[in-house]
């Protein structure tokens, strides 16, 4: 252990060996001189860690070596010996900073004491020392790890691909990373600490926001929400953006929002879309080809029943015959149309229509047909559905689709005994959507049928369709922000519901009204 | 008196064409919309020839095909296949039902894929009947 060197000092050399051997045999090391002067040369060279001192010595007294001592180390362990009696020195001793003090004569067990008190003082500050060491060190440590994870946390706000906003408990900006600027084109430097929520976002997103510190959601609940973001500077951006409430002991510290930028994967989702249907019309090619041919099959039997008629001078066969091209030729260009618009994107043409009207002009249109294979068109029509904006062309096409499947389905019942029944009904859903309904009570799907119902090239009756029918429906309900939705019983028959947004008739074009 | 001549056929674009043909070749047309009718005039008007087409509603070609061909009384009568469907998957949807249903269907006397020239009809029909 430490505090091991001792330095005896006293003008009677016999008392200093005696304790030097005492001390020894106790296993200390021990240094001598006999007079103050001595004492402080030893004191600089061996720098022991206790000194005994006689407190009357010729020369330098003990009180003086004891007052440079102190100079010299501070903590050095000074013990005093003095007289009997002598309490002043004794007390000035103590003033001077002696650690001890022991009467002569010396006795060893007086001695042992006081060096076991003066090792354990030193003992005692050393480790203090250490102690206080090893805090700084700690501290330092701890500093740096600190320092560290916070820049570690700064750097992963700033790196983070999703775009990052935070308020505090007073709608002050205090996070704002180079994703969140990329989105609102700010400047970092310009918002954070410096803009409030109204400041960065419109008013309408704002508001979604502070009404989300209202809720007391659990933390954990943070769907990923879709929108259209607009910036301040007007840009619409579609995202996808999450919001956490921050609360410390359930109070309010503020929010913070994620922001995932969308507009790539909107663009990529349209291409595909797009792709996907391109490929589509690729894969109809083969049950296209058999519906062209049907047709051709119709245009050469037509023509052959014509020159007959021509021939014979018969009107009724030139009647058939004719009526057999025209309709082919109509299959032709519906065909084409309906590849045409398939495979090209189209935005609706929104005009002023009355869906009724729209109604009894698909039912004139396949009135003969009906008629001829024993099929009843009925219609309930919902006279609140009046004049509305819409896309007429979408009504027109996907209600002729619906109704030429209906008399399919009805002409593909094998039950001869039923009546067979098409209603095409008109009515207003719910707010800012109108709604028609085509129904049939002919055969019913199976759910195979149902699951392909809209995949391109399924179609229930061979090269008497192109399996584009319900996909070009689809397509035009879709561009309209539109659904259509089916119900079916397999031998009860199929309805198809389709529900269009529109807008009111009236609601004045005001660029016409100043034409 | 003229041979009767049914066809039977969904769509009527062949049928006012398989008529005309008929009628312009001395035979008498009757006329069935799909397969369970087909059987009905077969049954009743016991027609010389059958003209058949395959892909149908409501009673298929090859169902009135197969249930001609088990009848010992009806299977005599000679039947031409008229369709837009090639030889080929015909004849593999027959040996799959033959595999199916046992026995061994004869295959159909003639078979046409349409669109046909209303001469190539009147041989196949005057091969089978004069």
């Amino acid at each position: 252990m430490s505090a091991n060197k001792i330095l005896i000092v006293d003008d009677e050399e016999i008392i200093v060996r005696l304790l030097s051997m005492s001390l020894k045999s106790d296993g200390y090391e021990t240094v001598t001189a006999f007079n103050g002067e001595q004492g402080l040369e030893v004191f600089k060279a061996e720098s022991p860690d206790i000194v005994v001192t006689d407190i009357k010595m010729p020369g330098m007294d003990g009180l003086e070596l004891l007052k440079r001592i102190k100079e010299i180390n501070i903590e050095t362990e000074v013990i005093i010996v003095t007289g009997h009696g002598d309490i002043d020195s004794t007390i000035t001793a103590l003033q001077f900073g002696a650690s001890d003090f022991i009467n002569k004569p010396v006795r060893d067990e007086a001695l042992a004491i006081a060096l076991e008190r003066a090792k354990a003082k030193i003992h005692i500050r050393e480790r203090l020392e250490e102690y206080t060491k090893n805090l700084e060190i700690k501290i330092a440590e701890a500093t740096r790890e600190i320092r560290r994870k916070s820049n570690f946390q700064r750097l992963l706000i700033h790196s983070s691909n999703d775009a990052i906003v935070a308020f505090d408990q007073d709608w002050k900006i205090v996070v704002y990373n180079p994703a969140a600027a990329s989105i609102f084109g700010e400047k970092p430097s310009d918002v954070r600490n410096k803009m409030t929520i109204q400041d960065l976002y419109t008013p309408d997103i704002a508001s979604i926001f502070m009404a989300e510190a209202e809720k007391k959601a659990e933390p954990e609940d943070m769907p990923w929400k879709e929108m259209v973001l607009q910036t301040t500077d007007g840009r619409k951006i579609p995202v996808q953006y999450a919001t956490n409430v921050l609360r410390e002991n359930n109070e309010f510290m503020g929010i913070v929002n994620f922001f995932q930028d969308l507009t790539e994967i909107k663009r990529l989702e349209k291409e595909l879309v797009q792709s996907e249907r391109l490929a589509a019309v690729g894969q109809t090619v083969s049950g296209l080809a058999h519906y062209v041919k049907n047709i051709l099959i119709g245009l050469k039997g037509g023509s052959y029943v014509v020159d007959v008629g021509m021939k014979k001078n018969n009107t009724e066969k030139l009647k058939t015959g004719w009526k057999t091209i025209k309709k082919n030729i109509s299959r032709v260009s519906d065909l084409t149309q309906d590849l045409l618009t398939y495979s090209k994107e189209r935005e609706p043409e929104f005009e002023p229509c009355s869906p009724n009207e729209i109604v009894e002009d698909v039912m004139d249109l396949v009135s003969d047909f009906a008629a001829a294979n024993d099929i009843k068109i009925l219609k309930q029509t919902d006279p609140g559905v009046g004049e509305m904006i819409l896309d007429p062309q979408t009504i027109h096409r996907a209600l002729l689709n619906l109704v030429n499947n209906a008399m399919d389905a009805c002409m593909e019942d094998e039950d001869t005994s039923k009546t067979f029944e098409i209603l095409i009904k008109t009515s207003m859903d719910t707010e800012n959507f109108m709604c028609f309904e085509v129904r049939d009570n002919g055969c019913g799907m199976d759910e195979e049928t149902q699951r392909r119902l809209f995949n391109p090239m399924f179609s229930t009756k061979g090269g008497k369709g192109t399996g584009l029918g319900l996909l070009v429906t689809k397509k035009l309900v879709e561009e309209h922000k539109g659904t259509i939705e089916t119900k079916t019983h397999l031998g009860q028959g199929t309805s198809f519901v389709v529900r269009l947004p529109y807008q009111k008739a009236g609601a004045v074009d005001i660029k016409e009204d100043e034409s | 008196m003229n041979k009767k001549v049914l066809v039977v056929d969904d769509d009527p674009d062949v049928r006012s064409f398989v008529v005309t043909v008929l009628e312009e070749n001395q035979y008498t047309p009757l006329v069935a919309h799909d397969g369970i009718e087909g059987l009905e005039m077969i049954e009743k008007s016991a027609p010389d020839l059958v003209i058949l087409d395959v892909l149908m509603p409501r009673g298929s070609g090859i169902r009135l095909y197969r249930h001609l061909k088990t009848d010992d009384v009806l299977k005599n009568i000679p039947v031409i296949m008229f369709t837009g469907i090639a030889l080929k998957s015909f004849l593999k949807s027959q040996k799959a039902l033959d595999e199916f249903k046992g026995g061994e269907i004869p295959r159909p006397d003639i078979y046409l894929e349409k669109p046909v020239e209303p001469e190539e009809l009147v041989r196949a029909i005057q091969k089978k009947i004069g």
